[in-house]
């Protein structure tokens, strides 16, 4: 009871697999990815593939993609009566990029195999840069031990590429374009090819499949048949017996593969060795333990955990970069004009703000440069990775603010030394401001002049519409990197700070950060059409949603928190999640002021 | 990924059918289905790759619910702006013109509409009393007018001619 069929890729030769009577479409899929063990195989899951059919007589059918469940005889039978010609073969589609997921990043490898894939993939530069594990980390350590760190990773850790793991490891990101030095060598010594194809299609995606036996076969070939391949000239190294989320907790997806794939595949068992030892955790691991792991999987395709501040006054534009955000799963708000945008930064918290620059009420750039005028007479610190001026910000706060004292603020963070903030001009949630806020500029002029008066009013990145997203999510993720690595270590420092004073603070604002986005969303979104004269309603409506936001964090607890997945203080959310809970809703309205800072 | 529905027949794939066999060849082969064959054939009015990633964005590409609300509320948006376009002409209203330009060249060039897009920023040079490439004023309000009202024009022109080719391909005639 076989036929076969004619299948092709798009503009390649067709080639002919084996059905069954009976089968369907989705058998077929099975099929090619046996027949396309090399080209699709390794890359996809025979669910990924859609096929088309493209009928003889094209004025009587339309051509079509196939569902799984059709019966691909009866199909073929029906658009080519006599026989499927060679010319007649289905199409086999692979899935499509989606946007967000394969920004450009840079760097070496074998990326082309992580082109297609979907988040449960290990996003392999994710570590790069900055990456995520640079969130759990703190700049401070990198300032100080650098040369320790290095040291011991290179002798420590056998795969000084595995970058993930070196910082887990060292608590510092390891140099990475390193000049010369051992790293480098053993970079070249070991492809990371071998390790990436071997560990991830085999170790990864088969389970799913092991009980079917086309699939099992496929994967033999799919080892055998690389001649030519670097991978075969070095032996593939057998899986490690540990499974790859032993670590993490299934739920954190994310958590356990950025670093899976090397540390599955590396044939040295110091690897794990090495994870084991993971040298003294800094205080913050140390209170909570899967802290690194988790807080690195709850970033989301390895952008930041930042907040977006969106000035738009176009409702389209508006939907499609709130579309957007909500892809690269990074919170934001948004705001129509340069007032009510103003009054949004105010209430602190934000990272970057994307910013039109012809407004209603406010131009995009009068309202840069209040912005600009509010951090430097607040002394909101220089944009500096040693941040004395971020770390002593928080203590400063702690005892500056309730009494009005804004000048002692402005001076102890030395930047507007001696000058008194006016009532009007002082932000009454300084401690939320650990740098200058990101501006970057968007609009649809290409004019030279227009992006020089941007730079000149205070933006730190010109942007022209249309926007690609491309580029934006680099741009997200690089600012917001930045920001949160200075955030990140201030938060630290006022945590600490907050854990002297015996006060629940930071657990409370690190759960009310993360808890629920459509809580925070609903409530500040709806606020944005009222674009004239929402300054003052924007400044009230802060409570309401941080009142809001604490009820859902109260309904929903910590299971909350890790669903909400984007905020990498998250972990001290959930350490504190039950001292929060305890303080309940008048908590979360009296700390207001605490939201959103990391 | 067209996602499994009860009605295989009723996803109609976005191909255009007529010219198949070249036209797929010619798409790289590691681009899907989506390529440069998901699009409705409108020349120049319309940037591929800025509409494309708003394609991208959509969850169901059957359904395309997302791209879908948004360029139909860009619909709405053109219309009720021309309107206000056509009342400014009346009351000569030039720097509200200019705005209104502005307004709808954000939104054209977020969807990729280039040729309404170019139209709108010759009404904003135009109302703010420059010339088309707002490099040099023109101070007489008439001649500004003048040429708004043409300008005008061609922008519903150019519009309606993309709102067609667009409504085509989210299948709504």
């Amino acid at each position: 009871m076989h036929r076969k069929t004619w299948v092709k890729r798009p503009g390649a030769s067709a080639t002919l697999v084996q059905i069954r009577e009976d089968d369907l479409v989705d058998d077929v899929r099975d099929m090619i990815l046996r027949k396309y063990a090399n080209s699709l195989g390794r890359t996809f899951d025979a669910p990924d593939l859609t096929l088309r059919i493209v009928p003889r007589d094209s004025s009587r059918d339309k051509e079509r993609l196939l569902g799984p469940e059709e019966e691909i005889c009866r199909t073929l039978d029906h658009y080519f009566a006599g026989g499927q010609q060679v010319d007649e073969a289905l199409l086999i589609d692979i899935p499509q990029r989606r946007t967000p997921k394969p920004s450009p990043r840079a760097g070496p490898g074998p990326q082309y195999l992580y082109h297609f894939d979907e988040p449960s993939r290990p996003v392999e530069n994710g570590t790069d840069y900055f990456g995520t594990a640079a969130m759990a980390h703190s700049p401070a350590a990198l300032a100080t031990i650098p040369h320790d760190s290095r040291a011991s990773h290179t002798t420590q850790n056998p795969a000084p590429h595995d970058r993930s793991i070196a910082v887990l490891n060292t608590g510092t990101i390891p140099p990475l374009p390193s000049p010369g030095g051992r790293t480098r060598t053993h970079y070249v010594a070991r492809p990371r090819s071998t390790r990436t194809h071997t560990s991830s299609p085999t170790t990864i995606v088969n389970p799913g499949f092991s009980t079917r036996p086309p699939r099992q076969r496929r994967d033999s070939t799919a080892s055998d048949s690389r001649p030519g391949n670097p991978a075969t000239t070095i032996p593939a190294p057998p899986p490690l017996p540990t499974p790859p989320a032993s670590e993490a907790p299934p739920t954190n997806r994310q958590a356990s593969t950025p670093p899976t794939p090397n540390r599955v595949s590396s044939p040295a068992p110091k690897a794990t060795g090495a994870r084991k030892r993971r040298p003294k955790p800094s205080p913050l691991e140390a209170a909570a333990a899967p802290s690194p792991l988790q807080s690195m999987g709850l970033l989301d395709n390895s952008v930041p955990p930042i907040n977006v501040l969106i000035v738009e006054d176009n409702i389209i534009n508006l939907k499609l970069l709130e579309a957007f955000m909500k892809r690269l799963k990074v919170r934001w708000a948004t705001a129509m004009n340069g007032r009510a945008a103003v009054d949004k930064w105010r209430g602190g918290g934000f990272h970057l703000v994307l910013m039109d620059i012809q407004l209603p009420i406010m131009s995009g750039l009068e309202a840069t440069k209040e912005i600009r005028r509010l951090e430097r007479v607040n002394g909101i610190g220089v944009f500096s990775l040693n941040g004395p001026a971020s770390s002593g910000t928080p203590g400063v706060d702690g005892h500056g603010h309730a009494g009005g004292g804004g000048a002692a603020d402005g001076a102890a963070d030395g930047e507007s030394g001696g000058h008194v903030v006016g009532e009007e001009d002082r932000l009454e949630a300084a401690k939320l401001f650990k740098s200058p806020v990101i501006i970057v500029a968007l609009t649809a002029s290409s004019l030279q002049s227009d992006r020089h008066e941007a730079l000149a009013a205070g933006c730190n990145d010109f942007l022209t519409k249309p926007v690609n997203f491309v580029w934006l999510e680099r741009k997200v993720k690089e600012w917001g990197c930045m920001q949160a690595l200075i955030d990140f270590d201030g938060w630290r420092k006022w945590k600490h700070y907050s854990e002297d004073q015996a006060t629940p603070k930071a657990g409370d604002k690190a759960q009310k950060n993360a808890a629920t986005k459509p809580a925070v969303d609903g409530s500040t979104n709806p606020s944005n059409p009222a674009s004239a004269g929402a300054g003052a309603g924007a400044k009230k409506k802060k409570p309401e949603t941080e009142r809001e936001t604490g009820r859902g964090r109260k309904e929903e607890g910590v299971a909350g928190t890790r669903g909400a997945g984007c905020d990498g203080s998250a972990e001290a959310g959930e350490r504190d999640g039950s001292e929060v809970r305890e303080n309940g809703e008048a908590e979360a309205e009296t700390k207001t002021e605490d939201h959103a800072q990391r | 990924m067209a996602r499994a529905t009860d009605h295989p027949e009723d996803r109609v794939s976005h191909v255009d059918h007529t010219g198949s066999p070249i036209q797929i060849e010619l798409t790289d082969g590691m681009q899907s289905e989506e390529g440069s064959t998901g699009l409705p054939e409108a020349g120049d009015a319309i940037d591929t790759a800025t509409f494309e990633q708003i394609l991208e964005m959509d969850e169901d590409e059957d359904e395309r619910e997302f791209s879908k609300s948004i360029v139909f509320d860009f619909f709405q948006q053109a219309e009720a702006t021309f309107d206000k376009m056509d009342a400014a002409l009346e009351t000569r209203d030039l720097e509200q013109l200019s705005q209104l330009g502005h307004f709808l060249k954000g939104s054209s060039a977020t969807l990729g509409l280039t040729k309404v897009k170019d139209s709108c920023e010759k009404i904003q040079h135009f109302g703010a009393n420059k010339d088309e490439t707002g490099t040099r004023d023109e101070p007489d309000d008439d001649v500004c007018l003048k040429r708004l009202r043409k300008t005008i024009e061609q922008a519903k022109q150019e519009f309606h001619d993309v709102e067609k080719v667009l409504r085509r391909f989210y299948h709504d005639e």
